[in-house]
Parts: C-alpha cells; sequence; structure tokens
C-alpha cells in the first residue's frame, strides 16, 4: 500500500471520530502509525492484548478506538477478544499487517499468514482487506460496524 | 485479613467510586460483598484489569478509577505497568491482592512468594504501599487522598475458604450500567 493512503486512512478515521490509536507497532502500517505520531495520537503498549484492555476501558468511558498489530498479535490476542472484546460486546477496530502474505516473507510469518483468515472467520470477527483503491469503504464500512456495536478488522497486506 | 475481609474494608471506605476487578475470586468476593453498577466485573481475559483501569483512568481524569487485581493477575500483565509508569495517570489506584497463590485454580504458588511485587512497581514509577493488616490498610487509604497517582497498595492477604458466588450478572449487563454509571 502506497505511503500517502495509509496517512489518508488514519486522517479519515480520526476525522470520524475514532479518537484512540493504541497498539504494538507493525512495518506494514508503518506510515499510518507515522501520521499518528504526527498528530500526538499513538499510544504504543508491551503486548497486543494490553492494547485491547486499554482501548476497552476507553471504550467503556464513551470514546472509540482502533488497535493496531501485526497478525502475530492477533494469535497473542485470541482470548482476549473472545472473553473481554465479544463476551461485552465493545466496538472497536482493529487494524492488523498481514505478515506471510508473500511466502518470500520471513520465516516466523509464513504460517501465521497463512491460516489468518481462518482464523478471524473462526472467531467471528468480520474483516476487510484494504487497498489503495478501496481504503475510504473500508473505513466507511468498518465505523458503520462500531456505531453498530461491533467490533471488525482492517486488514492490510504486507507486499514488500 | 483474608481477600472478603480486605474487599469489605476497602469498599466501606471508596463508596460509590468505579472499580475494576479481576476474574477469579477477587469480582466474585466483590460481588458478593457489595455490588454496585460502578463495579466492573472483568470475568475473562486474565490479567487485564489494570489496562482497562488505565483506558477508564485517561478518559475520567477527574474521578479515582480502583483496579483490584490479584499477585497471579499482574503477574501476567507486568508489562502494563511500564505502561502506566510511563502515562502517569494521576487518578489511577491499583491494589494488588497477594496471596502468593492462584487460589481459585487450587492453590498453585505465583512468584510473589519470593519476588517482590512492590519492588517491582516502584522501578516503573508508580507511589506503592504494602499493608499486612488492618490497621495499616485503613491508614494508607486515608493517606493516598491526598496523594497524586498512579498508587499502588500491595495487600498481603491470608488464603481463606470463605469466598463469594460467581457473578450472576450477564456480562452485557455488567457493562450497560457500569458505562450509565461512570
Amino acid at each position: 500500500m502506497k505511503p500517502n493512503t495509509q496517512k489518508k486512512i488514519f486522517d479519515y478515521l480520526i476525522k470520524n471520530k475514532i479518537q484512540n490509536f493504541i497498539g504494538v507497532p507493525d512495518s506494514t502500517i508503518k506510515y499510518f502509525i507515522d501520521q499518528g505520531f504526527k498528530k500526538n495520537k499513538i499510544l504504543i503498549t508491551t503486548r497486543e492484548d494490553e492494547a485491547i484492555g486499554i482501548a476497552v476501558g476507553m471504550s467503556l468511558s464513551k470514546s472509540h478506538s482502533l488497535v493496531f498489530m501485526q497478525n502475530a498479535g492477533l494469535a497473542n490476542s485470541i482470548s482476549t477478544i473472545t472473553s473481554l472484546v465479544q463476551l461485552y460486546q465493545i466496538p472497536l477496530i482493529f487494524l492488523i499487517g498481514w505478515r506471510g502474505y508473500l511466502q518470500t516473507d520471513a520465516p516466523e510469518h509464513v504460517k501465521i499468514g497463512e491460516i489468518q483468515s481462518s482464523i478471524l472467520k473462526l472467531i467471528g470477527l468480520k474483516s476487510k482487506i484494504v487497498k489503495d483503491d478501496n481504503w475510504k469503504s473500508c473505513c466507511k464500512w468498518a465505523l458503520k460496524q462500531i456505531s453498530n456495536g461491533s467490533s471488525c478488522c482492517l486488514v492490510i497486506r504486507r507486499l514488500f | 485479613m483474608n481477600r472478603k475481609e480486605a474487599i469489605e474494608l476497602i469498599t466501606r471506605k471508596i463508596g460509590n467510586e468505579p472499580i475494576i476487578s479481576s476474574n477469579g475470586y477477587i469480582s466474585r468476593d466483590l460481588f458478593y460483598v457489595n455490588d454496585k453498577t460502578t463495579n466492573f466485573y472483568m470475568i475473562g481475559s486474565m490479567g487485564l484489569a489494570s489496562s482497562i483501569g488505565l483506558g477508564i483512568a485517561i478518559k475520567n481524569p477527574k474521578k479515582r478509577i480502583f483496579v483490584f487485581d490479584g499477585d497471579g493477575s499482574i503477574l501476567m500483565n507486568l508489562g502494563s505497568l511500564t505502561t502506566i509508569g510511563t502515562i502517569k495517570p494521576k487518578n489511577l489506584i491499583h491494589l494488588v491482592f497477594d496471596n502468593g497463590s492462584h487460589e481459585s485454580t487450587g492453590g498453585q504458588p505465583t512468584c510473589t512468594n519470593s519476588i517482590s511485587i512492590a519492588k517491582i512497581a516502584e522501578a516503573t514509577n508508580i507511589k506503592v504501599f504494602q499493608v499486612e493488616n488492618e490497621s495499616q490498610f485503613e491508614k494508607i487509604l486515608v493517606k493516598i487522598k491526598k496523594l497524586l497517582g498512579p498508587i499502588m497498595i500491595v495487600v498481603k492477604i491470608k488464603n481463606s475458604k470463605e469466598t463469594g458466588g460467581r457473578v450472576t450478572l450477564k456480562p452485557i449487563r455488567i457493562k450497560e450500567r457500569f458505562m450509565q454509571s461512570i
């Protein structure tokens, strides 16, 4: 994805009342995170489940959050998603970097890259793959999901 | 002092202020001793009570936010202390009820028998107090009214067979009434 698209995604979400951007960095979404730092809106945590916990606290205070991570973090967070986010029906947007999308990615990412879509389906977290030509409709979809009280996931493929 | 006695003591002192309680016996005892709408019983996601509390504290800077944690659960999320110590929320008060064991799963030991949670928290710039009996606990609860957070109180407790039943509220109800009351 073009760096400028990632910046536009950040700007669009913050304009549309996503107030908190919390997570563990991934190089796939570097430009999204950089734009958040420019606006002083990024909170980096030690682990992905910690980020989800903080975001849930903010959501309980009626302030919407996005939680970002790479897909290794999704694997780390499954129990937190099922026993906190879904159990209490907390609306959050997840932004996940799809490591291992290409077979040429580093070996530790290949397996999780293969099973990521199945994991999302299995836990029932609705997702869309965000690209340069559909980013706005994906963002609108995600905003609608959380305004309906549901969590959802935006996925950005690592194409380098 | 056992956990139920410690929870009875602190809930008498803090009235209606919000509490985020960790899973297992801590939420059960709080539900049994002093159920109120400003309690958020975190019945799953072990380890995350302090993180949820941090999110609420950041968004509600004029309210004191209490986290009721256990030694086993904070050991699962020690990174949370470094985040809290970096953000420094003035209104976050983190109670760790420390019995040196995973009591609700059969009393297996935790590392707090040989390593001090208080010392770990001190290293993250949190103001830390440790209490071992009711009178020390009461004094600290008075003292922290005049202090800015983040604050941690490690409450050393004894194991006890006296525990409350499961939280009978549905999770959605726990959330809705907490959001309405905060």
